[in-house]
């Protein structure tokens, strides 16, 4: 490809990473210090730590579908599988401590009637408390969210990896082993991206003030702010990211 | 006699700091980022890894420091995300920093100072995020100052990477820069050091008797921490023995480090152990019948 088709694909990915990232934040389930005491509903953890968890799970699983594939679907999907592994696993052992070891009913604190399963929720519900552990609308949501995140995510660490670092540019620039440039060009790839996704994760944690349930709360209604804060911080990171890849000479 | 009495009560209750940081939070900005941004211009291989150390530690104390004055109004995620913030920019500012020296390193040996382009142009950013987390219409998180400490948070964040990637490397060269501090896998320690040295301080500290110099020595403390694992990097990865950049300058620089740490920590503890109030037995809470 041309130098300047690659640019606008390393800036385009990084646009889409960034803002997948945002919406993927707005989708799970996240109780925060309420949720600790299970006064609320959702994984008792800020935002950072799950989305950044799940980034990182998915980006393991992404980088090593990339050492043998470049299908740039292939791999980006693979990188939301992982997300997908990791929030399922948390959100599933979260309900187990909740329900077997303080004896809470995962309830909702926002809906009446749950939105997918129809079933009551107030009734359910302990007064003066916010909900309990992670319902099935919750849980729905933040498997789609951990899908949407990772896929960003690795979709950032494909264009970062193959076009905006290639191992075959370094090994020309200055005469190392393929396998070494490999390592570099992977390394450099992933912190960037860990990078990248961080700062856009936190913009949209920003937005929902700490606490969100999935896309039945009334929070949700926020998403379109944070997608235009992300989507510019998103392309001011991309383009940065290409100043990067010319000026070191790795396009 | 009453008076001076009651004066010298008074003087009791207030338990006075053992010793203070004498800039207020502005003047330590800008005592640490000059101090800072002095030892990244000068040329890497002229500067021992101890000096480095040292920018290392002015510049993580000016982000914890930034960190506190943010999250004192209550960001609504928790401290630590805004210093993750700020090494995720951090990170991005680095690699524009090194990237800016290999253009310039053709004109002379003070290229080292095109790495503020990068740490410049993290400032815009983190101010423009400031700007969009801050505005009534878009994000509206209404908290003073947040613009400023978004601005000096990608700041501090670029300068303690490049500082790091210099300790590493032995200077901000672009290629050993990528297979020392990158290729290794030592950034990933790196990024998660610096972010603790930035958001572990005032989580740990925060309260309502939480007091500025206990924060800022935490601050110290792990910013030591993580020099001794920068020198253990260095003194493993390094080629020559002698001269700066060797295995000896990694020594010097973990003795260095340990120091540090142990001075900072034994300092913490007795702070802690100073601010603490006694707590006397209560027995069961009452129940309301």
């Amino acid at each position: 490809m041309d130098p300047i088709t690659i640019l606008l694909v390393v800036v385009g990915c990084v646009i889409v990473g960034g803002v997948f990232a945002s919406l993927g934040v707005h989708l799970l389930p996240v109780g925060g210090a309420p949720a600790a005491m299970g006064t609320a509903t959702g994984i008792a953890t800020g935002t950072i730590m799950l989305m950044l968890g799940a980034a990182v799970t998915g980006l393991f699983t992404a980088s090593t579908v990339a050492t043998f594939s470049t299908n740039i679907l292939l791999v980006s999907f693979s990188g939301a599988v992982g997300s997908w592994i990791m929030m399922g696993v948390t959100m599933l052992m979260a309900n187990v401590i909740y329900v077997f070891g303080s004896g809470l009913v995962p309830v909702s604190g926002r809906v009446e009637v749950d939105p997918i399963t129809k079933e009551p929720q107030t009734p359910y519900k302990t007064p003066q408390c916010d909900g309990h552990g992670i319902p099935t609308v919750s849980y729905i949501s933040g498997m789609a969210g951990a899908f949407i995140g990772g896929f960003g995510g690795a979709i950032m660490y494909f264009a970062l990896l193959n076009y905006a670092f290639p191992a075959e540019r370094l090994v020309e620039l200055f005469a190392w082993e393929l396998g070494k440039a490999a390592t570099v060009s992977a390394t450099m790839a992933a912190i960037a991206a860990i990078g990248i996704f961080v700062a856009n994760a936190i913009l949209a944690a920003y937005n929902i003030g700490g606490t969100i349930e999935g896309f039945h709360d009334p929070k949700f209604k926020r998403l379109p702010k944070a997608l235009f804060s992300c989507f510019f911080v998103s392309l001011f990171c991309g383009v940065f990211v290409c100043v990067v890849a010319l000026l070191g000479g790795l396009i | 006699m009453g008076e001076e009495e009651q004066k010298e009560e008074e003087e009791e209750k207030k338990p006075k700091a053992e010793f203070k940081f004498p800039p207020d939070e502005t003047g330590l900005g800008i005592i640490s980022a000059v101090i800072a941004v002095i030892i990244v211009i000068l040329p890497g291989t002229w500067v021992p890894a101890v000096i480095k150390a040292i920018g290392v530690i002015f510049a993580l104390l000016w982000g914890a420091d930034s960190v506190r004055k943010t999250s004192k109004y209550g960001l609504g995620t928790g401290v630590p995300s805004i210093g993750v913030l700020a090494m995720g920019y951090g990170i991005i500012g680095a690699l524009l920093g090194i990237a800016f020296v290999k253009f310039a390193e053709p004109m002379g040996p003070f290229s080292s100072v095109a790495a503020l382009g990068g740490v410049l142009l993290m400032a815009v950013v983190g101010y423009i995020s400031g700007v969009f987390s801050n505005h009534e219409k878009i994000i509206a998180m209404k908290i003073p100052g947040l613009e400023r400490g978004m601005m000096e948070l990608g700041m501090a964040g670029s300068i303690a990477m490049l500082l790091q990637f210099s300790i590493v490397a032995g200077s901000l060269s672009f290629d050993k820069v990528l297979s020392t501090a990158i290729g290794t896998g030592a950034i990933a320690l790196m990024f998660v050091l610096s972010m603790m040295a930035m958001f572990h301080p005032y989580n740990a500290c925060l309260g309502p008797d939480e007091k500025r110099p206990r924060t800022l020595v935490t601050s110290v403390e792990i910013s030591g921490l993580l020099c001794l694992i920068l020198g253990i990097v260095l003194a493993a990865t390094a080629t020559p023995v002698w001269g700066l950049g060797g295995v000896v300058d990694g020594v010097i620089l973990i003795a260095f480090s340990g120091i540090v740490w142990l001075v900072f920590y034994v300092k913490f503890v007795k702070e802690c152990m100073r601010e603490s109030d006694s707590v006397v037995g209560t027995g069961l809470i009452r129940t309301i019948e």
